[in-house]
């Protein structure tokens, strides 16, 4: 793979893992009623 | 005696919901159609116009699927008829454009059931080694036909394997739906969603771990094969069809458009969070799609293929991709029982997470519009259901499978989008709209998606819709791209939707009658 490949995976997996584990972070730390 | 909206079924936990509607929008595509799409259309490049539709078009319209659902589960209407009437009191036609909301996802049942049970029938034939000794395309492509009817060979004499599979697979959905939102489809997907993550992760460290398992051949390696999906080719994006191609995409990959979402979220709370949760259920696809999806079979079939053969695999098709390449790949590998297994029987759990949800409108609009029974309206969709399945099943070489999903799987996605859309935006009205999405909300929508969502998001949709009128339209209509001897039969398959069409709409009309009556006789 080249560089700008390994660049257009990293961006694109570090955006939907960190979204992902941002989403879960707030549901499982939110206050259940 | 009407039902009364405390009767209505609700989501027992939100990440029920979640799950839900993540295994709705999982399915084969993440694991076929995305890699093979990726690699046709500049590689890494194409994430650039796919993740510009996903912002402007596919989180919004997930968002405002969340929200017209639940605002219309609030009126007792799970389905878009009721909730679009909500929406638009005054306008006594727009109950009819929802009915592409219960038609489109009916349409996709009636053939995607189908291909699901081949993924189950080849979970069975991994275990059991039914392929093991097939080593190469002709003999992998001829199994596949021969279970599909479309020839008689030393592996299979007739439909009768595919049709069993097929009845297992009916079946199963149907019990999933009969016990209904919390007790069928949230029990069933909170361990469907975790199971098909396990696989895909197994397949996904399997094939980052294959190194370069031909040493003849040092280029074959696992870098090259990622390499391959990801290098980008900037020159694409000069391509208008790249860029329609990654809206399309996104519409698959996340399920809108189809009515899907709207039946799901209709069973929330009216104070549930939309936002948050719909923006989870993104994520969680997208993991399975980016992450995963594009990870396992093009960077396998590269590693075991090469960087020649590679390019014909990546254009061979959906089918192609999963039922020959992969297995080929699989086969080649240690433990390949069971890495075959995993694989299949992945596609099976993200195949029927999909379809109870393209199954929930229908039975939906029968228990809210007509106030059956679930058990009565699970029957009644069954059994109309299954009658439905049977063209796709004996007519696949005529062409009636790939028909039923330009209409269904297609057309009507993009059509209906664009309705729900200026629907919200523009005749629920922003500000409106903008407080309803918030109500509840665990997360607040980044201001400018006012902007997006009312300017942005419906121009992207008519552009689709008249990019695709200009180029396709007409070589549709005229079954330009059509065999001579199937043109009957795709004849027959559109006068068969027009049908059904018809026969939905005029259930929507006797449904609105029988509420006015009732409204007009109670005191």
């Amino acid at each position: 793979m080249r560089p700008d490949g390994w660049l257009f995976l990293i961006i694109a997996w570090g955006f939907i893992a960190g979204l992902t584990f941002y989403c879960f972070k707030k549901i499982l730390t939110k206050k259940t009623v | 005696m009407s039902k009364t909206l405390t009767n209505r079924q609700q989501w027992g936990s939100r990440l029920g919901i979640i799950m839900a509607v993540a295994g709705s929008a999982i399915g084969l595509g993440n694991f076929l159609r995305f890699p093979a799409k990726v690699a046709a259309n500049g590689g890494g490049a194409f994430l650039i116009p796919y993740f510009v539709a996903l912002l402007l078009l596919g989180i919004p319209l997930m968002w405002i699927e969340w929200t017209l659902g639940r605002y219309g589960g609030g009126f007792g209407h799970g389905t878009a008829p009721g909730i679009f009437h909500s929406i638009w009191r005054k306008n006594r036609f727009i109950k009819y454009f929802g009915v592409i909301g219960i038609f489109g996802p009916l349409v996709i049942f009636i053939y995607y059931t189908y291909i699901e049970s081949w993924t189950l029938a080849y979970s069975f034939f991994a275990l059991f080694g039914k392929y093991h000794g097939l080593m190469d395309q002709a003999g992998m492509k001829s199994f596949l036909s021969g279970y599909q009817g479309l020839e008689q060979n030393q592996y299979f004499n007739g439909l009768g394997w595919a049709y069993c599979f097929f009845l297992i697979t009916f079946v199963l959905n149907a019990v999933v739906i009969y016990h209904g939102i919390k007790g069928g489809i949230e029990r069933f997907c909170k361990w469907a969603l975790p199971a098909l993550f396990f696989c895909a992760i197994i397949l996904f460290v399997r094939v980052l771990t294959l190194g370069t398992p031909n040493p003849a051949q040092p280029d074959w390696n696992i870098n090259n094969g990622l390499g391959f999906v990801w290098n980008p080719d900037f020159s694409a994006l000069k391509s208008a069809r790249v860029w329609l191609e990654a809206a399309g995409q996104i519409f698959f990959t996340l399920s809108v458009g189809i009515g899907v979402i709207l039946t799901y979220a209709s069973y929330l709370r009216k104070g549930d969070d939309v936002v948050l949760s719909g923006t989870t259920a993104t994520s969680v696809n997208e993991f399975a799609e980016v992450i995963l999806g594009g990870s396992i079979i093009l960077p396998a079939a590269f590693v075991f293929f090469g960087p020649t053969e590679i390019q014909n695999i990546a254009q061979s098709g959906t089918f192609n991709l999963g039922f020959v390449t992969m297995p080929l790949v699989v086969n080649q590998m240690p433990l390949s029982h069971l890495m075959g297994f995993l694989w299949f029987f992945l596609l099976f759990l993200a195949g029927i997470t999909s379809s109870v949800s393209l199954a929930q409108p229908a039975v939906a609009f029968l228990e809210d519009e007509f106030n059956l029974t679930r058990k009565r309206a699970v029957m009644i969709f069954a059994a109309v259901a299954f009658i439905l399945c049977h063209p796709a099943i004996l007519f696949l070489k005529n062409g009636v499978v790939d028909e039923l999903d330009f209409w269904g799987g297609t057309f009507c996605l993009v059509v209906f989008a664009t309705v729900e859309v200026i629907l919200f935006s523009w005749v629920f009205g922003m500000e409106k709209a903008w407080a309803e999405v918030h109500h509840g909300a665990d997360m607040n929508v980044p201001a400018i998606y006012k902007f997006i969502i009312k300017y942005i998001t419906p121009l992207f949709l008519l552009a689709i819709l008249g990019a695709w009128f200009y180029q396709d339209w007409l070589k549709v209509i005229l079954m330009e791209n059509v065999a001579p001897e199937n043109k009957i039969y795709v004849l027959a398959t559109r006068l068969g939707l027009l049908a059904m069409f018809v026969v939905l709409a005029i259930l929507v009309k006797l449904a609105w009658k029988r509420k006015y009556k009732e409204e007009e006789i109670r005191p």
